[in-house]
């Protein structure tokens, strides 16, 4: 891993919320890279800062101190933003949520063409590249039904197919199996696994189920806003 | 691109439309106020148009015959006649009646004119106009009269020969048409007691039924109607209005009032269809906080976002729009005074729904952008 270019890189990042005397430091200099094809685990109880962490890696939240750096360029210096987010969001993160998150009003196709039609993509192209996505996932005959008619399993199937449709550097993931049974989750899981290391794309999971631990590469573990062991 | 705007109503069809049917019939109320302003002004000018006359004589010092009472020698009009221009003459009375039909009252407004003159009902759509001196009556078909009916008034019975459509007075009571002498008869003949009281009284006049109310003249091609009004005015003691004047004395002193306050309450009609638009709008937009915060958290500019809550407040509005001008046009028929409905105030309309649409949606497009993307992460 050290000979690869690093996706992720964070130096002393620290995020504070208010201030004065009610200011609450949620991450406190915190220190990782992350490289291709990496799956890490972000660890830590509630309210431990992991939310904010996966919030400033995904350009949503900025640090209030250090540095961010996305696919070797600098995101965040001590307090500035370099770059446009949402443009940066758009073309080089992918997000899997807790509860799937699909848009309600567009189709299965059109959840997943929607970003890469935003970032130029032809609707033919793009409508080609989820077809694709969602055969692979198991989910290619649901492309015209809407969220609403999917399983929870399928749901995720077709999140996970969104983020990877705009050929993310890195996909965010916060607690993606938390609504699944075990079996379920564990599948999900392992697909994340498996689209890791086929699409080289690094993969940053927030879970507090310690049976998925064997499946990640790195483990991330935040308590009190301090990392205390990577 | 997929229209986002276009998706997020068809996911909810039946709500978008109801609420669009909803906000219509608000529009449809504003409509209708218009078109009540549009017939108010109209019918005041019904009359006026009806007699295509060019010139009102009327009695000096007066704003007769509508706005301030008017009464003139009938023989006027020979003498009037005979001044260079003048084409035709014909005396005309005005006055407010009570007709019965089936013992149900009927307010009326009743004209009596020179059956041989310029003059005949123009709005005269069944049968015909009155040729005999006496016993015939052209009523508007909002009376309810048919042809050949007979109507009571006084001690005499008249028949109805023709009937007119949409002749109104200027306030809105349907016309009915007499022949002069008639209609001088049921105006100015005192009753038998009368004339004994006056009698009595020691002031017994003559009755007379030579009197008119007004006479109108039209002139030959090429006359100027306010050169030969000052003519006539000049040399007679009377007051000369052209058609115009009449028509601005009318619609100033009569309809102004009135005018003013259906405008006014229109704006206010318009005004609570603004707002209601925008609480409609704002509230759509709150309903869809969480996928305007996943919109923006995979990265959708705020372009997008703006575009879909604008597409839908402006689609909204054009929707309203025409259930607004379905339900003014179902029901304005129902209105027992003339209303109006016409393209161009439904176009104008149009123009400022658009902009208060737009304008509306600016509050729903301002939590939107205050929505934080982060707020998509996490259950």
């Amino acid at each position: 891993m050290e000979n690869q270019k690093s996706v992720i890189k964070v130096e002393k990042i620290s995020k504070t919320y208010g201030a004065g005397e009610s200011a609450v430091m949620a991450v406190k200099e915190a220190s990782f890279e992350i490289f291709k094809g990496e799956t890490v685990a972000l660890l830590g109880p509630s309210g431990s800062g992991k939310t904010t962490l996966i919030t400033m890696i995904g350009c949503i939240t900025e640090p209030t101190g250090g540095k961010l750096f996305l696919d070797g360029k600098i995101i965040y210096d001590n307090g500035w933003k370099i770059h446009d987010t949402r443009q940066l969001r758009r073309e080089k993160i992918g997000f899997i949520f807790q509860s799937h998150n699909l848009i309600p009003f567009l189709n299965v196709e059109e959840n997943v063409t929607l970003v890469p039609i935003m970032n130029g993509l032809s609707d033919e192209i793009a409508k080609n590249k989820a077809k694709e996505l969602l055969d692979y996932l198991g989910v290619g005959d649901k492309l015209h039904v809407k969220p609403s008619q999917l399983s929870g399993g399928q749901s995720q199937r077709v999140a996970i197919a969104r983020s990877l449709a705009n050929n993310p550097k890195i996909i965010l993931a916060d607690e993606p199996t938390a609504a699944l049974d075990g079996e379920r989750a564990l599948s999900v899981m392992q697909l994340l696994k498996k689209l890791a290391k086929e699409q080289d794309v690094a993969i940053v999971v927030v879970t507090h189920d310690d049976r998925m631990i064997p499946l990640f590469d790195k483990i991330i573990r935040v308590n009190d806003g301090y990392i205390t062991k990577e | 691109m997929i229209n986002l705007a276009q998706r997020d109503i068809a996911h909810s069809l039946g709500k978008f439309l109801t609420t669009a049917t909803g906000v219509g019939m608000l529009l449809g109320v504003v409509l209708i106020m218009i078109g009540v302003y549009r017939g108010l002004v109209d019918d005041a000018s019904i009359l006026l148009k009806d007699t295509r006359a060019d010139l009102w004589i009327v009695q000096q010092d007066t704003l007769g015959p509508f706005a301030e009472s008017s009464r003139i020698h009938e023989d006027i009009k020979h003498q009037i006649k005979l001044f260079k221009g003048v084409k035709d003459v014909s005396a005309v009375t005005f006055q407010s009646l009570q007709l019965y039909r089936n013992a149900t009252p009927i307010r009326v407004f009743a004209i009596g004119y020179d059956i041989g003159s310029f003059y005949t009902p123009h709005l005269l759509a069944e049968g015909r106009s009155i040729i005999a001196s006496h016993f015939e009556i052209v009523v508007d078909a909002k009376t309810g009269f048919k042809l050949g009916e007979h109507i009571t008034i006084g001690r005499d019975i008249f028949t109805v020969v023709g009937i007119t459509r949409d002749a109104v007075s200027s306030s809105g009571d349907f016309m009915v048409y007499f022949s002069l002498p008639d209609a001088q008869k049921i105006q100015f003949l005192s009753s038998n007691e009368q004339i004994r009281n006056d009698r009595a009284r020691g002031g017994a006049q003559e009755a007379t039924t030579s009197t008119a109310n007004a006479i109108i003249a039209t002139l030959h091609d090429g006359f100027d109607p306010k050169e030969v009004a000052q003519e006539i005015e000049r040399w007679k003691h009377i007051k000369v209005f052209t058609q115009s004047e009449q028509l601005d004395i009318l619609t100033k002193n009569l309809v102004e009032r009135s005018s003013k306050q259906i405008g006014l309450f229109t704006l206010i009609l318009l005004l609570v269809a603004s707002v209601i638009i925008s609480l409609i709008i704002y509230t759509m937009t709150m309903g869809k906080i969480k996928e305007i915060a996943i919109l923006k958290l995979i990265g959708a500019p705020n372009a997008t976002i703006i575009k879909m809550i604008v597409q839908q407040s402006v689609w909204l509005g054009i929707l309203a729009f025409i259930a607004g001008n379905i339900f003014s046009h179902g029901v304005v028929d129902l209105f027992p005074k003339r209303t109006i409905l016409i393209t161009s105030d439904a176009l104008a309309l149009l123009v400022i729904v658009i902009c208060v649409s737009i304008a509306g949606s600016l509050f729903g497009v301002k939590s939107a952008l205050k929505v934080d993307p982060a707020s998509a992460i996490g259950g």
